[in-house]
């Protein structure tokens, strides 16, 4: 039954250029084109960068140029089209795991409302299997018998300027989070799909600032910030004051200290942006409190990864440092912070990138004599599961009622919990140091919800766009904010901790966010100690 | 011969589900939206209708306007940072209007009462006025956030040239060294 007046109200609010037609579409998807405008794409790549990067040893960045997502006109190279099936033709052939993808979606729809892009957005090509589709239909087009032959009618289409802007728009409305695979019958990646559409632009100079000049910057000075060695020594030594204001506890960091038994590598925001310090003193504390024989590096001193989100070159050559560094200084393993990405690549792809590191040896804790033969062909082990052993030997004294004016619960970060199923031993050391609740079961361990901004997407000009994304994540939280009175979200990932607070800004503003070292520095009883009340833990300020 | 009070309590269900239905027809995928019922796998879903049911009844009942907020706030907050316009955001919550009329109309026992529906009608104007504000409190909030991420020194992951100079910008003051961003 229509009502008139209805449809009169919905005709009068639909005009305008907005994803929200108000009417279910009756256009094929292949024939809506994507409208860039100020605020719905993150700001492109600076000229210089991208050529900085194109001139370094290694890497591949051609076709640097000032353009803009606005314009019709995108500058592209004459002979784009031959370059980017020609780069497909080469991944097809060097990753099978892509031919695989390709060839093996049967379009059953698991996956369909399981990413948090389509969930916040409503938009259908935000579908994981329709964000496929933008690839797998030139795919067939160009690579298969049936699209050569039966063209659209088997989903293939050609290459077009207006295909090319839909990669981009939609590859970067994707945080590479893989929730969508665990949905997947087929184990299709999702999220390897995305890094192809991204390798694939970047070929013909198309990427993001937000993503290159971190990359540029890690490959120059070590880290994202391009903090030179002095600068970064300089940020821990504050950290290391703060936590001996703090506590009455002197921390004996080093850097770059050859014969170290285990080198610490973490991500440069945990030591330089709120509020990863307090994680990053929790780690100063902790190593402290059991006297651990390790170095932080000043050249390996980034854990993140932003070659992760441009192409596998870029990847492996911002990883090696850390083998390279490990190597030069002569530990026996490496130790890694609470990041996510990193450990994505650290765990699926830095052995066979850049290792055997046959020269480090199998990780085993100094204090409790644990073997972790997990990473015996990795040789780096990950701060939780290094604490979560120490406390299971009863090897840290620890005061909960420390955290008392904490009640947290406890976001799975994508990676760590789907790339490298980090799930318990988070959730042992929160048991034993604050007093925490879980989400709602199909929003956390293997089925987390991203916190929206992952993949380099947590860039300020796309905030609403990252605040839709995050809805998913943002809802479980406010659930048990309103039922359990939770004022803490803890993670174990350094861009959650920047991007999840931009998140409860918006949506739940009396929440807070923190890693669980923060967590565990909070609680930690160590002989000398001079600590007064700190009623906000690592935070309070004197 | 049932009064107004008691029409709107029996077509409730009747009058919200479609307001419900029409609030999600505004997005693309509407249909995902309105099937799956678990409030954690379809949040847009979830919270509009939590959000309608909740406040229906204040409508009916010619509640005081400040209970709007809540209800309003659970709707808007979403639509606020979703790819609508200002009126497009707010438009379903005025939706209600047309719907209760036309529910009414097509029922023999409560056609006579549309006559009665001033005071509703009136309820529904104050709840669209109340919802524009919470659209641009929303508004507000999000570029607060995120001039709040910019000063928080995230933004010299990109901006920035010399660490020399940042260096000196840190200050002497442990605890100063990122508010000073």
């Amino acid at each position: 039954m229509a009502v008139p007046k209805l449809e009169q109200l919905s005709k009068s609010v639909v005009q305008g250029p907005s994803l929200a037609t108000g009417a279910i579409p009756t256009r094929d998807w292949m024939d809506i084109p994507v409208v860039f405008k100020e605020g719905n794409y993150a700001y492109p790549a600076k000229k210089d960068k991208v050529e900085y990067l194109n001139s370094q040893k290694g890497l591949h960045f051609p076709n640097a140029r000032v353009w803009s997502p606005e314009d019709d006109d995108w500058k592209l190279p004459e002979n784009w089209k031959e370059i980017i099936l020609s780069g497909l033709k080469e991944r097809l052939e060097k990753f099978r795991s892509l031919k695989i993808f390709m060839d093996c979606c049967v379009r059953c729809g698991a996956c369909a409302d399981k990413c948090h892009f389509f969930l916040g957005t409503g938009d259908p090509k935000n579908m994981p299997v329709l964000r496929a589709e933008l690839l797998r239909s030139v795919y067939r087009n160009d690579f298969t018998l049936a699209g050569k032959i039966m063209g659209k009618m088997a989903g293939a289409r050609e290459m077009t300027v207006g295909v090319l802007k839909e990669w981009f728009m939609y590859s970067y409305q994707c945080t590479e989070c893989r929730r969508c695979s665990v949905f997947c019958p087929y184990g299709i990646d999702t999220a390897e799909v995305t890094m192809m559409l991204r390798e694939l632009l970047h070929l013909v100079g198309i990427g993001i600032n937000w993503i290159l000049e971190p990359a540029s910057n890690s490959n120059r000075t070590g880290n994202h910030m391009g903090l030179q060695p002095h600068t970064f020594k300089d940020n821990v030594d504050f950290l290391a004051d703060d936590v001996e204001n703090l506590t009455g506890i002197k921390i004996n960091h080093t850097f770059n200290r050859k014969g170290a038994e285990v080198l610490f590598i973490t991500p440069s925001a945990d030591v330089f942006a709120e509020p990863g310090l307090y994680t990053a003193m929790g780690y100063l504390l902790m190593f402290e409190a059991i006297g651990l024989d390790y170095t932080w590096s000043t050249y390996a001193s980034e854990g993140g990864n932003f070659g992760l989100f441009t192409n596998n070159e870029t990847m492996k050559k911002l990883n090696a440092k850390m083998y390279a560094e490990a190597k030069r200084l002569g530990v026996k393993y490496i130790i890694g912070g609470e990041c996510g990405h990193m450990w994505r690549v650290l765990h699926q792809y830095m052995d066979t990138m850049n290792g055997p590191a046959d020269f480090l040896e199998v990780p085993v804790s100094p204090i409790t004599g644990t073997v972790f033969n997990n990473a015996a062909s990795t040789k780096m082990i990950h701060i939780s599961e290094f604490t979560a052993d120490l406390i299971k030997h009863g090897k840290l004294k620890l005061d909960k009622s420390r955290n008392s004016h904490v009640k947290a619960t406890y976001h799975d970060s994508c990676n760590p919990a789907r790339a490298m199923g980090l799930m318990d031993e988070p959730r042992f050391i929160l048991d034993h140091v604050v007093d925490w609740v879980e989400m709602p079961e199909n929003t956390i361990r293997e089925q987390t919800f991203c916190c929206g901004s992952g993949t380099g997407l947590n860039t300020d000009e796309i905030m609403e766009l990252r605040m839709r994304s995050g809805l998913p994540r943002a809802n479980a939280v406010k659930y048990v904010q309103e039922k359990k009175g939770v004022n803490m979200l803890s993670c174990v990932c350094a861009i959650d901790r920047a991007t999840l607070t931009s998140l409860m800004n918006y949506w739940n503003p009396d929440v807070r966010v923190c890693g669980v070292s923060e967590l565990v520095g909070n609680a930690l009883v160590i002989d000398g100690e001079t600590r007064g009340d700190l009623e906000d833990g690592l935070r309070t300020m004197l | 011969m049932i009064d107004l009070v008691e029409a709107l309590r029996n077509h409730r269900e009747k009058i919200v589900n479609r307001w419900v239905e029409y609030t999600l027809s505004t997005y693309k995928s509407s249909s995902f939206f309105l099937k799956e019922r678990d409030a954690f796998a379809n949040p847009v879903g979830g919270n509009t209708r939590q959000a309608l049911e909740r406040l229906f009844p204040l409508l009916a009942e010619n509640a005081d306007s400040g209970e709007f907020t809540a209800p309003l706030e659970q709707i808007m907050r979403i639509r606020s940072v979703q790819e609508f316009t200002a009126s497009q955001a707010v438009a379903p919550i005025h939706a209600v209007k047309h719907i209760t009329r036309e529910v009414l109309a097509a029922d023999k026992q409560t056609c006579g009462l549309t006559n009665d529906l001033y005071d509703f009608e009136f309820a529904v104007d104050l709840a669209v006025l109340a919802a524009f504000d919470i659209y641009m409190q929303c508004r507000e909030r999000l570029y607060q956030v995120r001039i709040k991420e910019i000063k928080s020194g995230a933004h010299i992951l990109t901006d920035s040239r010399c660490p020399t100079a940042l260096l000196k910008d840190i200050g002497k003051e442990g605890s100063e060294k990122v508010e000073s961003h």
